[in-house]
């Protein structure tokens, strides 16, 4: 964007959120150039919007210029969601950030897109519930970011993802429409489900601008055990053999021998330095059924070749066992200045054979790779290690995730299981969807958005613009202690 | 002058007279009917269909034919019946893949096996399909607890009129590549494309049930007993509020006023402590706790008796829980009701006459935040009924969408919402 119109279009948003929250700035703008993602561009405007009609206004605005805008708001995307690839205007949500009404009535909150994942569910502790979807970030992402990617969390196991949680959405239209979709407090609504659509959109169709979600009774009681194993495989197959027995746990996290040694150093969570696997299974219910399923799974993850089974006898020791999962990223700093984290899943039978060639994959490039993942979902995170300041580790560290990544859509899994296609991924979507699966999808977008201008550059393969910059480049300033000390876990 | 048009050519095969019959859908006959083979198989019948043009009906097993506006034209019987395999199944990973015309009962059975369910449970799984359950977003009496098709759909092939057929989702259980184009036709009435094959979770079948009865004197504290069943952590499969016909008329020949039907499943000692918690909220409720013999068939049939046969007018309110106690008091004595106040969900068998009344009481009622339909009418009775209602906002996006996959509007023409 020239100068000339950059001052044009700022002086159109600032009629719209006033002096201070529309800026330009080359100095600020790289604040708004990264996200949890490697990848880099800058925006050519910010603007702040306060309500659901200055975001209308604004989107329509970048429509009639025809400048790209990407919304943005806790920018915890692994997967480059909300980095300004195509430059133009970033929104931000961080004065929308009111949960608007907490409804026990209909089991119901509406908030705005900036607040935060955590922020609800401690909003709604006081009365009684929770929003179950809770992203690793949790403390940093915000449910419109939620929403955009249709996140996870460890728990989805049992309660979802977060389509299976929002009802009803408002957003802005490229038209500069404000449009209420879904049966909000009601179950649904009639008519095409294009809550459903958006949820997970990646913010290519609309900007959200407020949502609907479901709330439910907090559990009585959450029982956590941990389990022993030898190795990865014997692991996996206790999975299944958990699943078998009919219980489903709310969570089965798994973290294998390098994990366990970079989170015992980091955070001394009580995992044995021998073991070659550990799991955390929850179940969560009224204490009697807590109890007896806590001890069922105790016997089946020992009858599946578990050396040691612990269950937390209270909450502080629960909380010990989650503290070591919880910081397993921030942990990988012990290990190595740099890591990169995959999203891939596969079908939770083909953890055994997927997780053997990831090592196959490591021995063979000299690269170390953590395992630290959703065992339940088959949703696995492998963390590759490297030196971001060794000349061609960035690239060959990319080179072996499209490797992973492959190797998940031949093992019938996807290429992303709650991160987003975003940047990251938009040429390993060929993976798993075919030109006729794109066209169809590509047609569907162009109904809300006919000149591509809604965070372009993400979700599709091939439209040949790149980031600007890549964090990694030669001569980019290290990061000081690699999300040391943060409570980042996937 | 020009050139004179020759007679439309429509594509697919001849039908019999009693396949006519079978196929009718608001007293329309069909000219020809495509039974495709598989996913590819239907996209190439689609496409002849797109090219002649010809409007096309989609048909599973017929269950929900009667839901919708009466088709604008209706040339081709587009029907799933030789599409019924269960193409993957893999216990130990939660999912499998079938072909859109496999009966659910089928699909039941075959996961039984294996000590597993859908554990969605619309009317007549001994005829519908798992591609029309998609299609009219039928869910059964469990969704305050499980949810609906969108919550167990993880995967869809999609047979579009350009000829090819696109995939969306997958078959892993946690899965966000790509758009959820499952959600767009899921309840889209098959009119944005033939939903050729489905990925779906499944779970393990509960190790125990029961059921408790409670009768009450009027709907209001039953239902005030259902929504609070539905707040509470150790929420029921199903809780539903019969009046006394439907109590009849689902087998259970009572002589109760109202009834409050409380479906418990889970780990046994769950379901034990679930029995007290209903007991005792009935009680307080004022309801009595019965203890009559439950015909075995009772659930099944409280099931389908919201897809009814024959003539029946069926009205379907959905609307916020909170205000399921104001729809149920609107309910006309003639009308008989069973009510899923967990869900929202109010639906009620009417008469003929009552039934244009009827509509438009509970939609004023219903407001902005619910909505009520007619889910089943004889086609006499539906020509004079605004079926749908006014269409929802955002309807002009849902006709933009309707126009980029369908653009010869081929499919299920004027069945759908605001005439789509």
């Amino acid at each position: 964007m020239d100068g000339a119109d950059r001052e044009r279009l700022l002086a159109r948003l600032r009629e719209v959120v006033g002096e201070r929250y529309a800026f330009a700035d080359p100095y600020e703008m790289r604040l708004y150039q990264y996200d949890a993602s490697p990848e880099t561009a800058l925006p050519d405007i910010v603007v702040i919007p306060a309500t659901s009609e200055e975001v209308a206004r604004i989107v329509k605005i970048c429509a009639e210029s025809r400048v790209p805008l990407t919304p943005r708001s806790g920018a915890s995307s692994l997967a480059g969601g909300t980095v300004p690839v195509e430059g133009g205007v970033v929104i931000t949500f961080a004065r929308m950030d009111r949960v608007l009404e907490i409804d026990t009535e209909n089991l119901r909150a509406v908030v705005q897109p900036g607040v935060v994942n955590l922020a609800l569910s401690q909003a709604l502790k006081p009365h009684g519930y929770y929003y179950a979807p809770d992203p690793s970030s949790q403390g940093a992402c915000t449910i419109g970011g939620n929403v955009a990617t249709n996140a996870g969390g460890p728990h989805t196991l049992i309660y979802g993802v977060t389509v299976n949680h929002v009802t009803g959405l408002e957003v802005a239209l490229p038209s500069g429409e404000l449009v209420r979709v879904g049966g909000c407090k009601s179950a649904e609504a009639i008519g095409y489900d294009l809550t459903g659509l958006l949820v997970g959109s990646e913010g290519t169709m609309a900007v959200v601008t407020q949502v609907w979600v479901k709330i439910q009774p907090l559990p009585p009681v959450q029982k956590t055990l941990m389990a022993v194993y030898p190795d990865v495989a014997t692991a996996s197959n206790a999975v299944s053999a958990i699943v078998r027995t009919g219980i489903l746990p709310a969570a089965i996290e798994m973290m294998d021998k390098l994990s366990i040694q970079a989170i015992e150093a980091a955070s001394h969570a009580g995992y044995p330095l021998d073991a070659g696997a550990v799991l955390l299974l929850e179940v969560d219910g009224i204490p009697e059924v807590a109890q007896e399923l806590g001890e069922r799974m105790a016997k089946v993850c020992r009858d599946n070749g578990a050396t040691e089974v612990r269950i937390a006898r209270n909450e502080q020791e629960r909380q010990a066992l989650w503290k070591g999962r919880k910081g397993a990223f921030s942990a990988m700093g012990r290990l190595s200045s740099d890591f990169y984290v995959m999203d891939g899943v596969v079908p939770r039978t083909k953890l055994p054979e997927t997780l053997a060639k990831i090592d196959a994959i490591s021995e063979r490039t000299g690269f170390k790779i953590c395992n630290v993942f959703h065992a339940g979902d088959g949703n696995l995170h492998p963390l590759v290690l490297f030196d971001a300041f060794q000349a061609g580790q960035y690239e060959a560290v990319l080179r072996i995730g499209d490797e992973i990544l492959k190797l998940c859509a031949q093992a019938g899994g996807s290429v992303t299981g709650e991160h987003g296609i975003g940047l990251e991924k938009r040429e390993n979507i060929r993976y798993v969807f075919s030109d006729d699966d794109l066209e169809v999808m590509d047609r569907v977008r162009r109904v809300f958005d006919p000149h591509l201008l809604m965070n372009p550059g993400k979700v599709f393969p091939g439209n040949g613009l790149q980031p600007s910059a890549l964090r990694y480049s030669p001569g980019y300033p290290r990061r000081q202690a690699v999300a040391g000390g943060e409570d980042l876990w996937v | 002058m020009g050139v004179k048009a020759g007679p439309r050519v429509l594509p697919g095969h001849q039908i019999t007279g009693a396949d006519q019959h079978r196929l009718s859908v608001d007293d329309l006959l069909p000219s020809k009917i495509m039974h495709p083979g598989d996913a590819e198989d239907a996209a190439r019948g689609l496409r002849l269909c797109d090219l002649a043009p010809a409007s096309v009906v989609v048909w599973g097993g017929g269950t929900q034919m009667r839901l919708g506006a009466p088709p604008r034209r209706y040339d081709i019987a587009f029907s799933t019946e030789r599409m019924t395999r269960l193409l993957e199944y893999e216990p130990a990973d939660l999912t499998c893949r079938v072909e859109a015309g496999m009966r659910l009962s089928d699909l039941q059975a075959a996961l039984g096996a294996q000590g597993q369910r859908l554990p969605l449970d619309p009317p007549h799984p001994q005829r519908a399909t798992v591609g029309g359950m998609v299609a009219a977003n039928t869910n059964g009496l469990g969704r305050a607890r499980y949810g609906t098709v969108r919550d167990w759909v993880i995967g869809i092939a999609v047979a579009y009129p350009s000829g090819k057929v696109a995939r969306a989702g997958g078959k892993v259980v946690k899965n966000v590549a790509g758009y959820d184009l499952m959600k767009l036709h899921i309840g889209a009435l098959g009119t944005l494309g033939v939903v050729a094959e489905v990925n779906l979770k499944v779970h393990a079948i509960p190790e125990s049930k029961a059921t408790v009865l409670g009768h009450f004197e009027a709907a209001a504290p039953a239902v005030a007993a259902g929504l609070q069943l539905a707040r509470s952590y150790l929420a029921p499969a199903a809780a539903i509020v019969l009046d006394r016909r439907a109590l009849w008329e689902c087998g259970l020949s009572a002589d109760w006023q109202w009834t409050l039907a409380v479906k418990l499943e889970g780990y046994a000692r769950e379901v034990e402590a679930a029995r007290d918690q209903a007991g005792g909220i009935i009680h307080d409720a004022g309801g009595r706790v019965e203890t009559a013999d439950l015909p075995p068939t009772f659930w099944d049939a409280a099931r389908d008796w919201s897809a009814p046969d024959g003539d029946v007018v069926l009205l379907r309110a959905i609307a916020p829980i909170a205000s399921t106690p104001t729809l149920s008091d609107a309910v006309p004595p003639e009308a008989s009701v069973i009510i899923q106040p967990a869900a929202g969900v109010v639906d009620l068998r009417v008469t003929p006459s009552s039934a244009a009344p009827t509509l438009q009481r509970m939609r004023s009622l219903a407001g902005d935040g619910g909505q009520v339909v007619v889910a089943s009418a004889p086609p006499s009775v539906k020509s004079s009924l605004d079926v749908w209602g006014p269409p929802p906002p955002g309807f002009p996006i849902m006709r933009a969408l309707k126009q980029a996959l369908d653009p010869n509007g081929i499919l299920n023409s004027g069945r759908f919402v605001g005439g789509i």
